[in-house]
């Protein structure tokens, strides 16, 4: 066990730093840079530009300047953001807790309406919900998510008021009830790709137990269908679906960033869109390893889990 | 008829409706629908534009923001009073051959790839999947954006980067059909006659990963035209006068109130293909592989 | 109250006051710079009541106001700090930190226009309670030229030689040469206080830069990453106000949205960018808002790269200002708002030339100048001359939408008379990087600001020594050269006395509006909206932000 944890540590190292590499690469080998936005401040010159780049190390040779990053990365120096030069954890954090609830309630009703129509699907295979649930998960799968968000947005705030349009909450009022009546809308969008996926697995999930001696025992023994469905079906598929879970974060990850973009939504997707714009690099270059960081994290997670909870599995 | 035996299935129902051919049938049908509407779309996308009396370029600042169905325009007009239609069926063109070609060239980067990852496993194979990993666990639509951001857009250039954002699912799959095909009895004889490596990784072992390969790229069209269409809606994509399904989503938002049909219209037109594509893909899916046949 | 400076346009007489509101009612909105906080209608409260919520689409970072930042962050400056004096809605100085304003005639600049001397308001206390003195100034002065520190902008200070505290409330300098432009740059330099920075190791990451603490009418609460920053009165302010107890700077980062907040309430203010063309009719007819055009400083051109051999040609940059429908261009896609012009000056400067001629919208006069200059049409339609095709790259900024409008718009004119203009437009950081800088492009629509606060100095945009790709350093990256223009920029900006001065300036204006290395488009106008009920809300063309007065602001009562 220890072993297969530090050696799939130990991959997850590698991965980070090509993960880096690729990133610093494809940032500052394109045209531009961080200053070019500042072009059209009026009074300012190519003299101020080339000084003010030259104080801040952008005029070294990029090995140079990845090496100097990548040190301080070592010794847990993230670097600072050339916005507002706070140090880019404090910048990402801001932000990740945003991202986080939307992720989260986004991950609460997909599983949970998905969960439900996978099963049912199931047990009522065949049938004109199951395949309409199929057939509906196929579109959903489809549906651009910032389009779906725009329609919504157009039928739920432009036309029947409902809902707000976008951010996270009303200025000066930080309730609960508003912070849920601005999260709904963006988290059912987002949930939306990921209700498919959920309902599709489950389906699959349910079949397989379903079609186990086990659970024909089971039936056989009187248990109620619901009974067996409870006891059998949810406890086997758990296994997978925290497998499931910990795979799906880089979607959801991708999908936040999507929606956040429609909706305002002050997270980490927005920060990304903001900071690419900006060429703050530091923030890039840092959101890009924090999300890396943060897959490796689930997908290693979701592997001990599914050892945890299931001792046949032994890593090795 | 399978290699694998399968637990015995069982309905629990029974009727006309959950018989073996009914299933197929459904599933057929909607492969089939799916084949039939990207049929439709495209003849709509090379004919239409000339049985049409607008031309998608033709600026008439008049007639700016014409709703649907109202005056000559039949889809209505967009800010610069140009038709919609024409617009949508030229856009049509661009979105379905950036999928098509960013299909074509990821699916030789994630073939090419993962039948030598597959082949020579090992130190080879390792470094490579790794490789796979690495890019697998960036949030692909963060460096899609990252390059998109920072390059001159063209189609091409749009084409490439989705291309090289979405590789990687062909790679791991022809890897894991390669490893399983590498020590059958086909390939042992092919290196007994000493052909050359090359020979067999492109002449024997991909064509019998083909039936995974042509799944995947069905599918890597639809993603491709949904990246496509994101991209162009930051404004980072295909850029204007030149339509494509993103590019004429980009900025409606802003007039989503004024003038909704902006951005009801390309969506519904990207929802139709991307959804026509996943139909065929889940269709092949069912058809080349027995065993998700019984899902 | 009685040192304060008042001023007649500020503060105008009930007179004034109606006159100008009758102008608001014939034309439905107020074009001129100015618009008079009302004096008939209500008083500023005797203590500080109320806030303001303002809605930026940008996010303010930069709170160093030396510092490399965009327009939003000053927002935050002109509330926390002060420089020694500021630039009122006509142009004219007005004191601050300084008791007066220098100049040649009060004795403050010397007659060669070398010797500065500032006297400094006594009694003044930054928000930490520390008394602010010149010694603050001569810091300000210093960091500002400092090797390690990457000050935003050293032009003009770079000049300063010999500062010397003469007292805590005054100070002298040195220049190396006479340069008039210096008054507007210090009305754009806050000063910082020395206590807090001067300990700093490295002042470029200080914890000041992220907690400002100035002598500004408002002082530093909070800041909320991706959200809001919060403001609160400073009690010991030493001019007129605050008179509001919170300011809010709330980021909106989409503009619809930034407008709905508006509509529905939830900010009372909207900053930059304010309100979008699109939604001028709706906003004007709001419940409860006052809805304006306001005229910035900002010009709109299509520019050339006279180095490119397409435009080396007079006559071929005269027949695509010909071809160009400003009106259809100003009336369609902008909706009639900005005001057309002939010139990089904008309308409301003293500096402005109103006598260029005005521009013709003329396809049959633009295709005759070609064919007069021996610009032949070709087999593709596409005119031609010694070789060299009339076919030329347009760029802006990919994602602004109305421009790309603009660009697709004039691409069909242009082809009306025979030139082929393709679009190339980039991503933010690709546009203004090297292509535009070093002059890499064809042909750009821009809106750049020229000149800096309201002087009329743009040395940096036009002179020979300016052009980046021929190892200058400036922005002049239409690579234009005129030795006259050249000379003439020199003059001016050794000229202290304004009358004097205009006559450089008006010329330099005729010489640009006959060469035309950019085809001017029109002079910027912003819908901008704020509750009813907001007093002192004065649009400053001379500066890039709305609230540049915001101690003065009040809420009126009822």
């Amino acid at each position: 066990m220890t072993r297969y944890l530090l050696n799939r540590l130990g991959q997850s190292l590698v991965l980070l730093v090509l993960v880096s590499m690729i990133g610093f690469a494809v940032l500052n080998l394109a045209p531009g840079g961080p200053l070019s936005q500042f072009a059209l401040t009026p009074g300012m010159t190519q003299a101020d530009l080339d000084r003010i780049s030259a104080q801040m190390g952008l005029d070294r040779p990029l090995v140079v300047q990845y090496a100097d990053w990548f040190w301080r990365l070592l010794r847990g120096d993230w670097g600072r953001s050339f916005r507002d030069s706070r140090p880019v954890l404090d910048v990402i954090g801001g932000h990740f807790a945003a991202t986080l609830l939307l992720m989260g309630t986004a991950t609460v009703i997909s599983v949970t309406i998905g969960t439900w129509v996978g099963i049912k699907g199931a047990t009522k295979r065949y049938s004109i919900f199951d395949y309409a649930a199929t057939v509906g998960a196929m579109v959903a799968l489809s549906i651009p998510t910032f389009w779906f968000g725009l329609v919504a947005i157009y039928i739920f705030s432009l036309k029947l008021g409902w809902l707000p349009a976008g951010n996270m909450y009303t200025i000066g009022n930080g309730s609960f009830l508003d912070y849920a009546i601005h999260l709904i809308m963006p988290a059912m969008v987002l949930a939306l790709v990921d209700v498919a996926v959920w309902s599709r697995y489950m389906r699959t999930a349910t079949l397989d137990v379903i079609n186990q001696d086990f659970v024909r025992t089971a039936r056989a023994k009187g248990m109620t269908p619901r009974r067996v469905l409870m006891k059998h079906v949810v406890g086997n598929a758990l296994l997978p679906m925290i497998t499931l879970a910990g795979l799906q974060v880089p979607t959801l990850l991708g999908g936040a960033l999507v929606t956040e973009t429609v909706f305002t939504w002050p997270g980490m997707g927005r920060l990304f869109l903001d900071s690419l714009g900006y060429q703050d690099y530091p923030v890039v270059m840092g959101l890009l390893m924090f999300s890396a960081i943060l897959v490796l994290l689930s997908n290693l997670a979701a592997d001990l889990l599914t050892a945890f909870v299931d001792p046949r599995i032994r890593l090795t | 008829m399978s290699v694998s035996s399968p637990p015995i299935h069982r309905p629990i129902k029974s009727g006309w409706w959950n018989s073996r051919t009914f299933r197929r049938f459904v599933r057929h049908r909607l492969a089939a629908l799916g084949v039939v509407m990207v049929i439709l779309l495209t003849l709509a996308c090379v004919i239409g534009p000339y049985l049409l009396p607008y031309n998608d370029l033709y600026i008439d600042l008049r007639a700016r923001f014409s709703p649907p169905l109202t005056g000559y325009h039949f889809l209505g007009t967009d800010p610069l009073g140009r038709d919609i239609a024409a617009r949508l069926l030229m856009a049509g063109r661009i979105s379905m051959l950036v999928g098509f070609a960013a299909m074509i060239l990821s699916t030789m980067i994630g073939a090419t790839i993962g039948v030598v990852a597959g082949y020579y496993g090992g130190r080879i194979g390792t470094v490579l999947m790794r490789f796979v990993d690495a890019v697998l666990s960036f949030p692909s639509i963060f460096l899609l954006l990252a390059l998109a951001a920072f390059i001159k857009p063209s189609p091409i250039m749009i084409t490439v980067i989705i291309a090289i954002t979405s590789w990687m699912e062909v790679a791991r799959i022809v890897e894991a059909e390669v490893r399983s095909l590498r020590e059958r009895d086909f390939i042992m004889a092919a290196r007994m006659l000493g052909l050359s490596n090359r020979w067999i990784m492109f002449r024997e072992l991909l064509p019998n990963a083909m039936g995974p390969i042509i799944v995947a790229a069905t599918l890597t069209v639809a993603r491709a035209i949904l990246l496509e269409a994101y991209v162009s809606f930051l404004g980072y994509g295909i850029q204007p006068p030149l339509p494509s399904w993103g590019n004429m989503l980009n900025g409606a938002q802003q007039y989503l109130q004024s003038a909704p049909w902006l951005a009801i219209i390309p969506g519904v037109a990207i929802t139709l293909a991307v959804t026509s594509f996943n139909f065929i893909g889940d269709g092949l899916r069912d058809a080349l592989d027995a065993r998700s046949d019984l899902n | 109250m009685s040192d304060k400076h008042r001023n007649a346009i500020l503060h105008p007489n009930r007179r004034q006051a109606l006159a100008m509101m009758g102008m608001v009612g014939a034309t439905g909105l107020v074009m001129p710079a100015i618009l008079g906080r009302d004096k008939a209608h209500a008083a500023p409260p005797s203590a500080p009541k109320g806030q303001v919520i303002i809605g930026f689409s940008q996010e303010p970072t930069v709170f160093n106001p030396h510092m490399l930042h965009i327009e939003v962050d000053e927002g935050i400056h002109f509330s926390v700090f002060d420089p020694l004096f500021n630039v009122d809605p006509e142009g004219k100085f007005t004191p601050a930190l300084a008791v007066e304003v220098p100049t040649v005639e009060n004795g403050g600049i010397s007659a060669d226009g070398l010797n500065w001397k500032v006297k400094l308001r006594d009694g003044v206390k930054w928000h930490d309670g520390k008394p602010f003195t010149a010694d603050d100034v001569k810091f300000t002065l210093d960091l500002v030229v400092d090797k390690d520190f990457r000050s935003a902008r050293r032009a003009g200070h770079d000049q300063v030689r010999d500062i010397k505290v003469v007292s805590p409330t005054e100070i002298t300098w040195r220049m190396e040469k006479p340069y008039a432009p210096y008054a507007s740059i210090l009305a754009a330099t806050f000063i910082v206080p020395k206590h807090i920075l001067e300990p700093e190791k490295d002042r470029n990451t200080a914890p000041f830069n992220n907690a400002p603490v100035g002598t500004g009418p408002f002082k530093w609460v909070e800041r909320v990453a991706g959200d809001h920053i919060e403001l609160a009165a400073n009690a010991d302010y030493y001019g007129d106000g605050p008179y509001l107890e919170r300011v809010i700077y709330k980021y909106i980062p989409d503009l619809t949205v930034l407008y709905t907040q508006f509509k529905t309430g939830d900010i009372d203010v909207t900053g930059l960018q304010w309100i979008t063309p699109d939604h001028y009719d709706e906003a004007k007819a709001l419940e409860g808002k006052t809805v304006q055009v306001v005229p910035g400083g900002t010009v709109e051109s299509v520019t050339f790269n006279m180095e490119k051999p397409q435009f080396k040609d007079r006559a071929v940059r005269q027949a695509l200002y010909h071809a160009l429908d400003k009106t259809t261009i100003i009336d369609a896609l902008y909706y009639g708002l900005p005001a057309p012009t002939e010139t990089y000056m904008p309308q409301q400067s003293f500096y402005f030339n109103p006598d260029l001629p005005k521009h013709e919208f003329d396809i049959e006069k633009a295709k005759k100048i070609l064919d007069d200059a021996g610009w032949k049409p070709g087999e593709d339609g596409i005119r031609a001359k010694d070789g060299v095709r009339l076919s030329f790259s347009n760029s802006t900024t990919a994602g602004n939408h109305i421009r790309e409008q603009v660009q697709q718009f004039m691409q069909q004119s242009f082809k009306d008379i025979g030139v082929e203009m393709t679009i190339s437009n980039l991503p933010p950081a690709v546009m203004w990087g090297e292509y535009w800088m070093q002059s890499k492009f064809d042909s750009v629509v821009v809106g750049l600001d020229f000149l800096t606060g309201p002087d009329p100095d743009t040395s940096d945009y036009f002179l020979t020594s300016s052009i980046n790709a021929k190892g200058g350093a400036g922005q002049n990256t239409w690579q234009y050269s005129n030795p006259e223009v050249d000379k003439l920029l020199a003059e001016g900006g050794q000229v202290f006395v304004p009358e004097e001065r205009k006559k450089a300036y008006l010329k330099i204006q005729e010489i640009m509006r006959d060469d035309l290395p950019f085809l001017p488009i029109f002079q910027y106008a912003t819908i901008r909206g704020r509750k009813k009920g907001m007093t002192g809300f004065t649009p400053n063309v001379n500066n890039r932000i709305d609230s540049w007065n915001v101690g003065t602001w009040y809420w009126e009562q009822a």
